[in-house]
């Protein structure tokens, strides 16, 4: 409504003919017919975002199912590494049989594009690390990763799952 | 009118919120001129989520970290970077006295208010000008704002990015206790962040906004807040499409991360009297028993119980040992018995506060990702009897999707946008043998038009009936009539020759259109359904049930009718063939798919059910006839519906019915 009075005052002193109700009802019809012209393209072009979207996504949608399978599989390594640590005091037949598994599982996911990475002796990032704490060390630079608690994992270009470090103080 | 219909979202242009109302918009009356696309932001304490309307319906937006989550915490690094979110979050740990989290708790506050905060967190606060809050990173004084608008500005890039266009227009919610400075900083922080901020909406209004409830007329309506580190009631008038808050209460340290808490000291307290080894002081140990205790409570939703395995948790002189117990349900409630009945107070203050008792209240809306926990479920039950929660929205969303709906109006895309509407029901025709052909699935969005082809069954038939349907069951005489009318004039074919287009048009109003036509002829016959049935919310929902609660039965039923048919149809080409190869057929074998030809009439006019045998005589006779030579052509294949064949006189037998 507040639109229409401005309309009035836009049309200026040339505009003393008083209006009659067809120009009323032309100029509200105008009115409605551009509204709902704007909302029709509204529409298309959100229709038109989301078909681009969908598109994209089509494609990660598959590595988003994979991923939830893929994280808590993460979790499992990470056990399988905790382990490896001691893995001293066992028979090595049990050793190098365990060891095998740990193999087999890491190079079902290498297949899939996920690969571990080193983060031992770098630079803290967020990006690819998830720090945990500090830990006092007078051989490296402060902000250096000290100690890896888990390893970190990516897939593709991405970062799957940030490595868990303790970082020098 | 029909009612095929069923408004999804909610024209709101009458909403204010009155809390809100002393300061509010920049300026709303922008319709007409070109429209920035707006979006909601629910800024936590904890998370925050950002949503917005497309196409007309509200889509919660996955920031650049995959998340739908972003933590509301921002760090100042050693090397001068501001780092937000997940990133800020993930170096807090080395940097805790530059990265601040629970700004909320500060935003818009006075340094003098603050101290117990100030207990609890271990960065820096200072009192800034006029006793203003302020932290202190690296020697500078930053305002509580302007950590909400590093916030804010991240939400709004990722939305961006996720929708494809420039956003500079937002809603951002804030608590409903919330006073004007609180809100005025929130404001502020848009404005720092670059946003246009178009209102300031309360967070249990939104949460009302999500769910359609600005539509009901003077109702009294329950907001339930379980967060991360918060807990808030709020209790709303509803009128006119304007919302009152009329009481809110709640406690500022009660949330989930109370109750995983609970569940680590627990495991850790077992561990400690199993194996003398105190986890909670290995960093590591703790960070693993807080995920695994996380993981526990959101897996006690759904099930009774839960275990849970931590392998190689800790060393000592013996070697490592490993954390493995079960919990269950009952004990995980016991450990936070005393967390949910904390509960119980801030709700009878704000009923009191509202001079109401529970029987006033209409609506219950559950937020937050703890109302999750049945415990939790049960105590609001318990403490407003009778009334189901609102809880079908996801609980940690609804308060972005809420203030979405609202940007979306402002904006001006939620304007009657009939294109919302969707059937309630399956739309459809009865088809051979009784079933209910659907045509147009529950659910789908309108206008629609949807037709399909079909046939006679009988040779010869000039007639079809055409058997309106509505709903979910298979067989047509479980759903309800929507109409009749007759399509004639057919010239007389063979059976499954002519082509009779049915089509559905239902337009934006929900009147439905069913047009007949004969390919053939040309001949049109069409009924317009509108006015007889208003179908209510509830007569929907038991329609919907009933289906789900029949569904064995039905299909059942429904490959009983189909094995007929199937049996039928073998049968009917068995005998044209027989006719065709007239002399040909050797009279052991003629015999033979006689008999079985009568052996299935028999079967499928006494309607009987041994689904097995008529298939097995189905399959014999179909063997035996191909074996014969080859025959001239199949009647069913010129357009009709396979497996369609006649019956006996009673039997519902045709595509359509044919008229006699």
């Amino acid at each position: 409504m507040a639109d229409k009075s401005e309309d009035k005052e836009e049309m200026g002193p040339g505009s003393e003919r008083p209006e009659s109700a067809e120009d009323t009802e032309n100029g509200r019809l105008k009115a409605e017919l551009s509204r709902e012209h704007e909302l029709y393209l509204r529409t298309l072009a959100d229709f038109d975002n989301y078909r681009r979207r969908v598109e994209r996504e089509r494609a990660s949608s598959a590595q988003a199912g994979k991923r939830e399978l893929v994280l808590p599989l993460l979790e499992v390594l990470a056990d399988f590494d905790r382990a490896l640590e001691h893995l001293g005091d066992a028979p090595e037949w049990m050793s190098s049989g365990f060891v095998a598994i740990y193999r087999r599982l890491n190079s079902i996911l290498q297949a899939q594009g996920i690969v571990p990475y080193e983060s031992l002796g770098d630079t803290f990032d967020p990006e690819r690390h998830d720090a945990i704490g500090l830990m006092e060390s007078h051989d490296v630079e402060p902000g250096t990763v000290v100690a890896e608690l888990s390893r970190g994992y990516r897939w593709g270009d991405e970062v799957l799952r940030p490595a868990r470090v303790r970082v020098a103080q | 009118m029909l009612e095929t219909r069923r408004r999804r979202l909610v024209g709101i242009d009458l909403f204010q919120c009155a809390l809100a109302s002393h300061s509010t918009a920049d300026g709303t009356g922008k319709q007409g001129h070109v429209m920035a696309k707006a979006i909601g932001i629910d800024l936590g304490t904890t998370n925050s989520v950002v949503a917005v309307m497309e196409g007309g319906k509200p889509t919660v937006i996955i920031n650049s970290d995959g998340g739908r989550l972003t933590p509301s915490v921002v760090a100042y690094t050693k090397t001068g970077e501001r780092l937000v979110g997940q990133l800020a979050k993930r170096q807090a740990a080395i940097n805790p006295e530059q990265t601040i989290y629970s700004a909320k708790r500060f935003v818009g506050r006075r340094y003098s208010e603050v101290q117990s905060e100030i207990k609890n967190v271990p960065y820096r606060v200072a009192a800034g000008p006029n006793d203003a809050v302020r932290f202190e990173i690296g020697g500078k004084q930053i305002a509580p704002e302007e950590i909400s608008a590093s916030v804010l500005r991240k939400l709004a890039d990722d939305a961006s990015k996720y929708i494809g266009e420039k956003v500079t227009d937002a809603i951002i919610t804030v608590p409903a206790y919330f006073n004007d400075a609180q809100r005025q900083a929130t404001k502020d922080a848009g404005k720092i962040a670059g946003l246009k901020v178009l209102r300031i909406i309360n967070e249990p209004t939104a949460a009302a906004l999500a769910y359609g409830l600005d539509k009901k007329k003077n109702e009294t309506i329950m907001v339930f807040d379980l967060g991360g580190g918060t807990f808030d009631v709020s209790i709303l008038d509803v009128g006119d499409g304007v919302f009152e808050v009329k009481a809110t209460s709640g406690d500022t340290h009660l949330g989930g991360d109370d109750f995983d808490k609970r569940i680590v000291d627990w495991l850790a307290q077992e561990f400690l009297r199993d194996q003398g080894i105190e986890l909670r002081k290995d960093r590591q140990s703790l960070q693993r028993l807080t995920e695994a205790a996380e993981k526990a409570k959101i897996e006690l939703s759904s099930v009774i119980e839960t275990s849970i395995s931590l392998p190689f948790i800790t060393a000592d002189a013996a070697g490592p040992k490993h954390l493995e117990a079960k919990l269950a349900r009952a004990k995980f409630d016991q450990l936070t018995a005393d967390l949910v009945e904390r509960c119980v107070g801030p709700v009878k203050q704000a009923l009191q506060d509202a001079k109401l008792s529970e029987r006033d209240i209409d609506e219950i809306v559950l937020v937050g990702g703890s109302t999750r926990t049945p415990a939790v479920q049960a105590l609001v039950r318990r403490l407003i009897a009778g009334k189901e929660p609102n809880q079908s929205v996801n609980p940690d969303e609804v308060v972005a999707i809420g203030a979405a709906i609202q940007a979306g109006v402002l904006a001006g895309e939620v304007k009657d946008v009939v294109l919302l509407d969707v059937t309630p029901l399956s739309l459809g025709v009865e088809t051979l043998g009784g079933v209910m052909t659907k045509l147009v699935e529950r659910n789908t969005t309108i206008p629609v038009r949807r037709s399909e082809v079909f046939s006679t069954v009988e040779e010869n038939q000039t007639a079809v009936d055409i058997h309106v349907l509505q709903g979910e069951r298979e067989l047509a005489r479980d759903n309800r009539t929507l109409g009749n009318f007759r399509l004639e004039g057919i010239r007389p074919a063979q059976r499954g020759l002519p082509q009779i287009e049915v089509s559905f048009d239902i337009d934006t109003n929900g009147i439905l259109k069913v047009t007949a036509s004969d390919k053939d002829t040309g001949k049109v016959q069409e009924i317009t359904i509108s006015g007889s049935t208003q179908l209510s919310r509830d007569e929907i929902d038991r329609m919907v049930s009933d289906a789900q609660g029949h569904a064995e039965e039905d299909r059942r039923r429904h490959e009983e009718i189909a094995a007929r048919n199937a049996a039928n149809s073998v049968a009917y080409q068995a005998e044209r063939q027989m006719t065709e190869l007239d002399g040909s057929v050797p009279p052991n074998e003629k015999a033979r798919a006689e008999q079985l030809i009568a052996d299935i009439q028999q079967l499928t006019k006494s309607e009987s059910s041994d689904v097995a045998r008529l298939r097995q005589l189905a399959s014999d006779l179909q063997q035996l006839v191909s074996g014969l030579a080859s025959a001239p052509h199949d009647p069913t294949a010129a357009g009709g519906r396979p497996g369609t064949t006649p019956g006996g006189d009673d039997v519902i037998d045709a595509e359509f019915r044919p008229s006699k």
